[in-house]
């Protein structure tokens, strides 16, 4: 009887450890069919509901990722939106970054070559190489004005640069921050930088090209300081042979960047050497700035200053989903987001740029972007920015 | 018979939890990365990936750079922790009294938080530097630099070394050390005769954890360490995420795996040479 007792015991012991490693299984199967089919499901589920009578609202989902200054924007952006326009409703799924940003496009894609549809990704928010890569990939929607009006209130250069694919709905750029207190004169251009960081040793600092924007922005506008202009929208690696001249100039300036070469890591790094008062002079991106000026976290006397020809700026874009069935919502959704009242809380949550001209912009908005909005480039280079980080490591870093 | 196969059964029943578990997060991937290692650019199979490690020159600095670290930080450690476990285990002042109670404090603050306290305390602009500047005392620079490193080092692997160490002196029976002194055992004697080789095995524990802790770390050297040389971890993470070179990443970590289990294979043989002369 004991015997008995304790065999049972050990089984059920067993049984309970086998169920939870089944569970640990079952719990990885559920994410990979949530990685996969989620959206079938709840697509062809949501779609009846919402063709069924056309006065139910119809939902849309939007994929987005990016820090909680983004999330913040949508939850704000979104409410207005709905409040304007009962018949849609748009339902936002945040992607923390680092965790999912990739896997997103990759449902894009196999929803599409799997004849799912759009995969329940009817609008995803993310950088230009996504928007190249779903160029080649053939997933974007070919975007106009007829269905958008707001559009045309885009730079035709800009929508240019993305076929139509994509809507840049904000932008930043990679300006000089300096401290007005110690720098009266600042750089205008590349090269008075580079003359300017030879005559004041260990004032300047830009941060490890791999670890964020403003310091690849710097290297990349170094590099292609004597290039042709069409250069930076070049992806052909054979252009990498002209980088040489470049690296050697950043090879040189190691002597006399902050600590005689050190590179901090991510883009707060170097705006903490500016805030401590160790460098005078930074690239940084412009809404960072704008920000930790308005919080105090900087000293009032930072300005910033943009170089011509300019740093790397760009735009953050929406992409419409070519297999989407909702894109009628979309349009409207999109059609809002580019209006001068969304604009103006974009600008006030983010201190990034309109995605609009400034021109359709108030006044006092205006004003606010003088100097700073203007004259940044946007760099298309695809997959040679991180040949660019592989060398920088190799040649600067390491020298 | 009968009875011996059931619970050889029984036994392997109550085993395969364990090891399937170990199976799925452990062995498994680690196949995988060996496999994935092997792959070269074309797309076959060969040690490209790991001759890449030794050849380029930024690589081999990272390796060199890597194991410096990591052998000064296990030195210091270990020589701090000993001393601080031997003077708590055979003086009893106030002072003894107070190290016991807060040794342990560093535990209990985030990695994070404790490396950027660290690049506030010495920066180059840091409380230190301030403290000392009215002295005339110049600092050298401590963090983006190897010592900013060891430094952080110290801070996280101390505490839990002592911790091992403590226990150890403490099992040292007191009548031992007595009657040694009492047939005439100088201090030092004392110690390299009877404290070191009894406390050797636990010394060996802590010195592996510290390699393995400090030789895998990741975000103090990510955020004290220098632009080049990294340590391995800052460079793995670098090769995988931003290069997204997936397989030299994955060499790399077969690299620091077959590193750490140099040491794992002391210390394993050393625990198997202990067992078995104790039976």
């Amino acid at each position: 009887m004991v015997r008995m007792n304790k065999s049972l015991t050990v089984l059920s012991a067993v049984t309970l450890s086998l169920a939870v490693l089944a569970g640990c299984g079952g719990k990885d199967d559920g994410s990979k069919n949530a990685a996969t089919g989620t959206a079938s499901p709840s697509g062809s589920s949501a779609s009846p509901s919402a063709s069924a009578s056309s006065g139910d609202p119809v939902e849309f989902q939007f994929y987005f990722t990016g820090s909680q200054n983004v999330k913040d924007l949508w939850d704000t952006l979104i409410p207005m939106f709905e409040k304007a326009h009962p018949t849609v409703k748009v339902k936002e799924v945040y992607v923390p970054p680092g965790t999912g940003a990739q896997p997103t496009y990759d449902r894009i894609v196999a929803a599409k070559q799997a004849g799912k549809g759009a995969g329940g990704i009817d609008l995803y928010e993310d950088g230009i190489n996504v928007v190249t890569q779903g160029g080649k990939d053939d997933v974007w929607d070919k975007l106009d004005a007829s269905a958008i009006p707001n559009l045309a209130n885009v730079a035709a250069a800009t929508m240019g640069d993305v076929n139509n694919l994509a809507v840049p709905y904000r932008s930043s750029a990679v300006v000089l921050a300096y401290d007005s207190a110690r720098v009266s004169e600042p750089p205008k251009t590349m090269d008075e930088l580079i003359d300017w960081i030879h005559s004041h040793p260990e004032k300047f600092a830009y941060n490890d090209p791999s670890t964020g924007g403003s310091g690849s922005s710097f290297v990349t506008t170094v590099l292609y300081k004597d290039l042709p202009e069409s250069a930076i929208h070049d992806s052909d690696p054979s252009i990498m042979k002209q980088w040489d001249g470049g690296f050697a100039v950043l090879k040189d300036l190691g002597k006399y960047v902050y600590g005689k070469g050190i590179y901090p890591k991510k883009n707060q790094g170097t705006l903490d050497l500016l805030a401590n008062g160790e460098v005078d002079l930074i690239p940084a991106w412009s809404d960072m700035v704008l920000q930790q000026l308005n919080e105090g976290l900087l000293p009032k006397t930072v300005k910033l200053q943009q170089i011509t020809p300019g740093f790397n700026g760009g735009p953050t874009y929406l992409m419409v989903n070519k297999q989407s069935d909702k894109k009628e919502a979309v349009y409207q959704f999109l059609d809002f987001v580019l209006s001068p009242e969304a604009q103006s809380v974009i600008v006030d949550k983010m201190n990034g740029f309109p995605g609009i001209e400034l021109t359709h912009m108030p006044q006092q908005m205006q004003d606010k972007f003088k100097g700073v909005a203007e004259g940044f480039r946007t760099f298309n280079i695809g997959d040679l920015g991180t040949e660019i980080n592989k060398r920088w490591q190799s040649d600067v870093a390491a020298q | 018979m009968k009875k011996n196969l059931r619970q050889a059964v029984w036994g392997l029943i109550l085993v395969s939890p364990s090891f399937l578990l170990l199976l799925v997060i452990v062995v498994i991937p680690i196949g995988r990365s060996i496999v994935s290692s092997l792959v070269n650019e074309s797309g076959g199979y060969d040690l490209s990936r790991y001759a890449f490690l030794f050849t380029d020159k930024g690589m081999r600095a990272n390796i060199l750079f890597t194991l410096r670290v990591t052998v000064i930080s296990c030195a210091l450690v270990l020589a701090v922790s000993y001393s601080l476990a031997l003077y708590m285990r055979f003086s009893s002042g106030r002072l003894s009294e107070w190290i016991r109670k807060t040794y342990m404090i560093p535990l209990f603050i985030p990695g994070v938080i404790a490396t950027y306290g660290l690049m506030n305390l010495l920066g180059n602009h840091g409380w230190l530097a301030r403290l000392l500047l009215p002295l005339g005392i110049d600092l050298p620079r401590i963090i983006f630099d190897q010592k900013g490193i060891i430094i952080a080092n110290l801070w996280f692997n101390i505490p839990f070394a002592t911790m091992l160490l403590t226990s150890a002196l403490a099992g040292i029976p007191a009548s031992i050390i007595e009657s040694a002194k009492d047939v005439g055992a100088g201090r030092l004697r004392i110690f390299l005769q009877f404290i070191f080789p009894l406390s050797y095995k636990t010394f060996l524990v802590a010195l592996t954890f510290v390699f393995m802790g400090v030789i895998g770390s990741f975000t103090a050297p990510f955020l004290l360490g220098p632009n080049a040389p990294q340590m391995l971890g800052v460079s793995m993470e670098q090769v995988f995420g931003v290069f997204r070179e997936h397989e030299q990443a994955a060499a790399m970590a077969v690299f620091t795996f077959l590193l750490c289990s140099v040491l794992g294979y002391f210390y394993i043989r050393n625990m198997a040479k202990e067992e078995s002369g104790r039976l």
